[in-house]
């Protein structure tokens, strides 16, 4: 049992689990994480079963990573605990006495005889070592004086605080990793949905893009509205750095896009035969419209493609889900006899020209099209999150303490000898102890001086 | 005076320190470190008013794109030096660190590095740009002259040389660790928060930012509870800093494509 106690209560164990945890964080970012079998395969051949075995793709989140974390976590509280009895008692209940051979062994030392009597010397000490902030406790034993003054003494609790801290933050991982819930709500506008678990539900009014005059996007931004049983509660603007937050959840802007299923195009018909007739057109991809001529031309538009490209084949297909090059499939017919069908694009209004359909007598032209966006909202309640800050404040003002804090220790031994006073001193100080040594050195010459 | 004449007016000056610096270390004699020492605040003084400039041009941060913020490393290490070389009189780290200052220097005006001022993607518009990315570039500073003070303590002979660098060394990383886990990884917790709702993402910066803290926490271990000092310290923070350096650099050119950092 003492064995097991002490191989966790060691510093070398924290020592191997620091350089263990840094080696294997090394190695996850070194393999992609996350990723499916096949890019694996791909990547690694026949080593890809062995790492996926080990939980190397999943590496941060394996049984293995948790639990060196696990065992640091133990590591911190036995060590933590075993130190910090001894520390209470140093610090409520020292110990004043002294061995004076002791201090006379220690680095910032000093040894002088004083002509004033023990009392003076004392009184003395005392004012001096409080004018420079040093807490004192003395006693007498066997004709001789103790003193002990100390100054910043909270500061060897300063490793503790940080240690207590980085448990605190381990802990709210652990609670974030259970509790955490995180949802992608994808909205059209108008659109009201339900935020699962919550209790409430969320609208959003209006998603717009602003850009700078350089075209570059300067905000994403979706006006939200909380609604309570059907009751609209509160609207905010959020943004990318700017969530909404309500009863726990917050609601960040994740990502957006337009909804490309029926988009409204404005369409004008123009027939070279006839210059007077220009038919401006609005309908919805899929539907159909007349022309009103004397031919009853009817005209339909069946497909839209957001950003025109010719693939394989010379197939239309879309480049991507932007609008970079609107195009328009524009057929018309006259009965059941198709007379005209051609692609016609937003951005190249002379293009159509180029092509001929069966009847060259008409010509179109995409002047606008209104197309809905959505925005795509995480959900998100991480109960973990306060426990996380908690112990990041701990950990900083433990690292304060620890380095700007150094706890320093003037211990005196006071005694009579041929009339004079002999005064012995000592000085302990872990941190800083350039600036104590010059300290003490100053304390002690003062106290010479006085007479 | 626009913001890149003062910055090339900063880089002649570092140059022209390092020189009078190279001049000390070569003949000992203090007048050299002297007029370094000057030269460096004055380059520090002009490389200040470029960043200024640059924050009231670009109406944000300056430290967006990676000609920015070397930009602002390099500033942040001058500081370090002369705030260590005043508390601590070591101007012989002077001409290797000014070496350094001018290497990051040097590859912020090359052409590899765009220097238009860009308006901020939405992503950076916060205030913990400010609060993240300063305080973690003044962070690796105090770790670069730790690493050249470790360098210093591996290269001296003289044993009284080789104590005053490993005091040096541990002074700096006394510096550099809170600020590095308060900008690192504290504020950019929060950051992470504020922007994705997230706080820790197992992203490859963040994760090599961990391996950075990690391994200072190592040289803090190993020094403080068991006692080690000198040649196992300084292999350690040389160490430490070169993670520091991958996660500033290296994981944007290295291991790209895994995260592209907003």
């Amino acid at each position: 049992m003492k064995a097991i106690i002490r191989f966790f209560t060691s510093v070398r164990l924290a020592i191997v689990l620091l350089i263990i945890l840094a080696a294997a964080s090394v190695l996850g970012t070194l393999i992609p994480q996350g990723r499916s079998f096949e890019e694996y395969a791909l990547r690694f051949g026949r080593l890809s079963g062995l790492f996926i075995r080990l939980q190397l793709t999943q590496l941060y989140h394996s049984i293995w990573y948790l639990a060196l974390l696990g065992l640091l976590a133990l590591n911190i509280i036995v060590c933590t605990l075993t130190r910090l009895s001894p520390k209470f008692l140093k610090t409520f209940r020292p110990q004043v006495e002294s061995d004076p051979k002791g201090l006379l062994a220690l680095k910032i030392k000093d040894r002088f005889k004083q002509t004033a009597p023990l009392s003076a010397v004392k009184a003395e000490l005392e004012k001096t070592l409080e004018a420079a902030h040093y807490r004192l406790r003395a006693t007498i034993h066997d004709a001789k004086i103790y003193l002990l003054a100390r100054k910043r003494i909270w500061g060897i609790f300063g490793s503790d605080v940080v240690h207590v801290g980085l448990l605190i933050i381990l802990a709210g991982g652990i609670v974030s990793g259970l509790g955490s819930v995180r949802r992608q709500l994808a909205f059209n506008e108008g659109q009201t949905l339900a935020v699962p678990g919550a209790g409430f539900e969320l609208r959003l009014d209006k998603f717009a893009t602003e850009y700078y005059p350089d075209g570059s996007v300067r905000a994403w931004k979706s006006t939200l509205t909380v609604l309570e049983q059907k009751k609209s509660f509160l609207t905010k603007i959020i943004a990318v750095n700017h969530p909404l937050t309500y009863k726990g959840f917050s609601f960040y802007q994740t990502s957006y896009g337009w909804n490309w299923d029926s988009p409204a195009v404005e369409i004008w018909a123009r027939k070279k035969s006839d210059p007077s007739l220009l038919k401006k057109i609005k309908l919805k991809v899929g539907a159909g419209a007349p022309l009103d001529d004397k031919e009853q031309t009817v005209i339909s538009v069946p497909r839209f493609i957001p950003d025109f490209v010719l693939g394989e084949g010379n197939e239309p297909q879309t480049r991507s889900l932007q609008p970079n090059n609107p195009a328009v499939l524009v057929e018309a017919a006259r009965g059941t006899e198709k007379i005209y069908s051609g692609w016609i694009f937003a951005n190249y209004p002379d293009f159509a020209q180029m092509h001929r359909g069966k009847d060259t007598d008409l010509a179109f032209e995409l002047k606008s099209y209104e197309v809905g966006q959505y925005s795509v909202i995480e959900a998100a309640k991480d109960p973990g999150v306060n426990l996380i800050w908690i112990g990041c404040v701990l950990v900083m003002l433990g690292l304060g303490l620890a380095f700007y804090w150094p706890t320093w220790e003037i211990k005196v031994v006071l005694e009579e000898a041929q009339g004079k006073t002999d005064v012995i001193a000592g000085g302990i100080g872990q941190k800083s102890r350039d600036r104590f040594g010059a300290e003490f050195e100053k304390l002690m010459a003062s106290l010479r001086r006085s007479k | 005076m626009n913001e890149s004449t003062l910055f090339l007016v900063a880089f002649i000056l570092y140059i022209i320190c390092a020189l009078f610096y190279l001049t000390f270390l070569f003949s000992n004699k203090l007048g050299g470190a002297k007029i370094g020492s000057a030269l460096a605040i004055a380059g520090l003084v002009i490389h200040t008013l470029a960043l200024v400039l640059r924050t009231i041009e670009s109406g944000h941060a300056p430290f967006t794109n990676m000609y920015e913020s070397l930009s602002f490393l390099s500033w942040a290490s001058v500081l370090a030096f002369i705030i260590i070389d005043k508390k601590f009189k070591i101007p012989k780290i002077g001409p290797y660190l000014m070496l350094i200052v001018i290497a990051l220097v040097a590859l912020a005006s090359s052409p590899l590095m765009p220097k238009d001022v860009a308006p901020l993607v939405p992503a950076l518009q916060s205030y913990w740009l400010w609060l993240h990315v300063s305080v973690t570039l003044l962070g690796e500073a105090f770790f670069a002259v730790a690493f050249i003070t470790s360098i210093m303590y591996l290269a001296a002979k003289d044993v009284e040389k080789k104590e005053k660098m490993d005091s040096v060394s541990y002074r700096s990383v006394a510096v550099g660790f809170p600020l590095f886990t308060l900008g690192g990884l504290v504020f950019g917790m929060v950051w992470a928060y504020k922007a994705w709702g997230t706080y820790w993402s197992w992203d490859p910066k963040e994760v090599w930012s961990l391996i950075t803290w990690l391994v200072f926490a190592l040289y803090l271990h190993t020094r403080v509870v068991m006692g080690w000092k000198g040649k196992r310290s300084a292999i350690i923070a040389i160490i430490g800093f070169l993670a520091a350096l991958f996660t500033y650099f290296g994981v944007n050119y290295l291991l790209a494509g895994l995260h592209s950092y907003a």
